[in-house]
């Protein structure tokens, strides 16, 4: 029997796949952004499990707005990347080395 | 009244600002470029504008909730705001000369701006999960696109690219935190979490793994240590007028969020999160003093003193008590003041083509002009927290309150981490008066620029003076707005 | 088991497979075509958690748009495969642990000890004729009208910066503006010369006077 645990677990699964993409993929910025996607989709299975076993619209309503500000996100983090491949020909985070900590 | 007209009324300094960045965007349209500086005016008239009604329609210690409890109108949201429109206005006086020199005055600029103070001022005021994390991604998409404005400068875009990761990365762990507390308290109102927790909410550690990602996204948000790797790129690549924006207005942002989050809503969790902070305060101070002293470029010096200025305002956290709360607006306050001040200079010294962020761009600066010379003084003094300035104070009443909560062997550290950090602060001062100047190029700045860093840098040494006043203002916001 | 759990169990298992290929893929073009996939299968489980609007509008917006435009850039870029793939596998031995310890962690905390099915008892289905849509759509205009209303403003915000960032007047391009061509004056296009006649030859002198206006 499927309980809320197993969406929650699924959740924690997706989050887990994310982060390690990021990890991995630093050198591949649109590589990152779609592990930053799938990232927000696990958060949002959370909330739309939570919601519905809680019986509580406001989850699905919180999932709305992440939607559509992860679209804007999405949309200016693309801008961003075609300036960066503008000014440097690559998407290649190893030539991303000016600014050194 | 009815309720939507109530409502309307709470958030009217919200609804100016956002007429005036879409007018603004409008106007821009049909200016030609020789009167682009109306833009300017309207923005600063915006801001003033907004300013007037905040404080018109202030009641002293009320606090009214409108857009049923998602919005909140309380003696400390007034305050900060207000903070908040002098410090961008004064900002917009210190760049305007710096972008309009480097192709960045346009329309866009002063709209992001002004939308970006709208994210801030509904951080501010947000009393529901959604509302704050709303404001939050409206301030951090402005600052995304404002890094990436000067757009054929290499650095800066690289400096977005990284800011943007990094930034959704922290949304997503911050998300997923909220995701676990309305699990387990099935509301997202900041209110009613914090009513669900004193009622013994049962899964402990659920709750705990939502607050462990909290605190992370948090971290990231602040620049605090070990999630302080984008501060010193984002402060070197961004344009210097945006550097001063990220690190001076949206720390007040910051600020709020933390207060609106942890204390009003998690504060029954607060031996969970003392701890974590407490971890995070004492690297950021140990990292960010550390490592500012080998810096040769300014920005990024002050990018890691910002690092260690989190650590301080952490420990004003870290107390969970009203003084502590009291002592960390304080500190805000001053930081803000300060970091306006250090920025200014730099802004001042800088020409077209030339950014005057190396360290050694600061020498002999006595002989260019010794009345500059002494304004950077007082600010360096005031980073440092030399005792007659406003920074002296606000590390004093920091520690103090972390004092009273009893981490002696904490307040000891910080203490001998500011003398050490006050090393990199003295050596600015000493290349500005015992070293011979690289170049003799005349300083030229506008006139209103002039008087305001003036200004801003004695006010450094005025309220350090005379602190009593601040403190009652900080004293007055804290206490009226929740117990 | 019963039906809706062997969905649960298949579309779970799709997801996860999905999303490690949108991490582990060579081709930019693939992992963006497993995200695609995921974005489906997750739209799937949304619907076994009867949030049919959400998993609808995650299609439409995600698949439709956002993708797309994700696949755009990939394709307008030109990419050197080869060299993004570079240190992929020196981060593996860090990044594999970390996330297997993470993972282990919160699989514990988020187990059948809190959230099993004896703690949290299934809830009852919503009556035939219940209308998610209908209900999301009553809540986000009246409780929820000021994050809306921000919603507005940040989608506002992301045209601003996208156009901001990116468009570029072309110092190249070749236009005609009709309004600059009506309001052309004769006085515009034509010069009157006057010149000395030739005394010597005069029709010829007239004629190129007449050329040159």
């Amino acid at each position: 029997m499927v309980g809320l645990s197993h969406y929650l677990i699924l959740g924690s699964l997706l989050f887990a796949i994310s982060v390690v993409g990021i990890f991995l993929n630093r050198k591949n910025v649109i590589v990152l952004l779609m592990a930053i996607e799938l990232m927000l989709l696990a958060v949002n299975l959370n909330f739309i499990a939570f919601s519905h076993y809680l019986q509580d619209t406001a989850g699905q309503v919180f999932v709305f707005f992440i939607l559509t500000v992860a679209a804007a996100e999405s949309a200016i983090g693309l801008a961003i990347l075609v300036v960066l491949f503008r000014n440097l020909k690559t998407i290649n985070v190893d030539d991303i080395n000016s600014l050194k900590g | 009244m009815n309720a939507i007209q109530s409502d309307l009324y709470a958030a009217l300094p919200e609804i100016i600002i956002l007429c005036m960045a879409m007018f603004v965007l409008l106007l821009d349209l049909f200016l030609k470029s020789h009167n682009r500086s109306l833009i300017y005016i309207f923005t600063q008239l915006g801001l003033a504008a907004a300013a007037v009604v905040t404080a018109c329609t202030h009641n002293v210690s009320v606090v009214s909730y409108a857009f049923n409890g998602m919005f909140v109108d309380d003696p400390l949201s007034d305050v900060l705001k207000l903070m908040m429109y002098l410090t961008t206005s004064v900002m917009l006086v210190y760049t305007r000369q710096y972008v309009s020199l480097r192709d960045m005055f346009r329309g866009e600029y002063f709209a992001l701006t002004l939308f970006a103070l709208l994210g801030m001022m509904i951080m501010v005021s947000g009393q529901h999960f959604l509302t704050l994390y709303m404001g939050l991604e409206l301030l951090s998409l402005c600052l995304y696109a404002l890094v990436a404005m000067d757009r054929d400068n290499p650095r800066a875009t690289e400096a977005a690219m990284k800011y943007f990761v990094l930034g959704a990365l922290s949304s997503g762990m911050l998300l997923y935190g909220m995701s676990m507390l309305y699990g387990v308290t099935g509301t997202l109102d900041v209110a009613e979490v914090a009513n669900a927790l004193l009622q013994g909410a049962p899964d402990r550690s659920v709750l705990v793994l939502g607050v462990v990602f909290l605190i992370a996204g948090l971290g990231f948000k602040l620049g605090a240590v070990p999630f302080q790797m984008w501060v010193p790129d984002v402060y070197h690549g961004a344009p210097t007028a945006v550097t001063l924006f990220i690190g001076s207005v949206t720390k007040l942002a910051a600020f709020a969020f933390m207060i609106r989050l942890l204390i009003q809503g998690l504060y029954v969790l607060a031996i969970d999160w003392q701890g974590m902070l407490a971890i995070m305060a004492v690297l950021s101070i140990l990292i960010g003093n550390i490592t500012a002293i080998a810096q040769t470029n300014l920005k990024r010096m002050l990018a890691y003193s910002t690092i260690s200025h989190v650590g301080y305002l952490l420990y004003g956290f870290m107390s969970a008590g009203t003084n502590g709360y009291v002592s960390a607006m304080f500190y805000i306050m001053a930081y803000v003041l300060m970091t306006l001040g250090g920025f200014g200079i730099m802004l001042l010294l800088s020409r077209k083509g030339f950014e005057a962020d190396n360290l050694e761009d600061l020498k002999g600066l006595n002989q260019r002009s010794p009345w500059y010379a002494f304004l950077m003084l007082i600010i360096m003094f005031s980073m440092a927290g030399v005792p007659p300035t406003l920074g002296f104070y606000a590390k004093f009443a920091v520690l103090q309150a972390a004092l009273q909560a009893g981490f002696v062997g904490l307040v000891i550290f910080a203490v001998v981490m500011a003398a050490i950090g006050g090393f990199y602060y003295l050596r600015v001062v000493k290349l500005m008066y015992f070293d011979e100047p690289l170049d003799n190029t005349p300083i030229k700045a506008p006139i209103d620029m002039k008087v305001l860093l003036s200004l801003n840098a004695l006010l450094l040494l005025a309220l350090g003076m005379f602190p009593q006043r601040l403190m009652d203002i900080c004293a007055y916001a804290i206490t009226h707005s929740f117990q | 088991m019963n039906f809706n759990d062997y969905v649960f169990y298949v579309l779970a298992a799709i997801l996860l497979f999905a999303g490690l290929r949108v991490i582990t893929s060579r081709n930019p073009v693939h992992a963006a075509l497993h995200l695609v996939l995921a974005f489906f299968t997750a739209a799937g489980i949304w619907l076994l958690l009867e949030a049919e609007f959400l998993a609808i509008a995650l299609v439409l917006v995600y698949v439709g748009a956002v993708m797309v435009l994700f696949l755009f850039v990939v394709m307008m870029l030109d990419i050197n495969l080869d060299k993004l793939r570079e240190g992929f596998w020196e981060a593996l031995p860090i990044a594999l642990p970390v996330g297997i310890l993470m993972t282990l962690e919160m699989v514990m905390i988020l187990g059948s000890k809190h959230f099993g099915v004896d703690r949290v008892a299934a809830p009852t289905p919503h009556p035939a004729g219940y209308s998610n849509t209908a209900e999301l759509g009553r809540q986000l205009y009246t409780d929820y009208l000021l994050p809306f209303e921000l919603a507005s403003v940040v989608l506002l915000v992301a045209i601003v910066a996208a156009i901001a960032l990116t468009l570029r007047d072309r110092k190249d391009s070749k236009f005609i503006d009709p309004a600059e061509q009506v309001k052309v004056k004769r006085a515009d296009r034509i010069r009157m010369v006057s010149m000395p006649a030739d005394v010597e030859i005069p029709a010829a002198a007239e004629t190129e006077g007449k050329d040159k206006a």
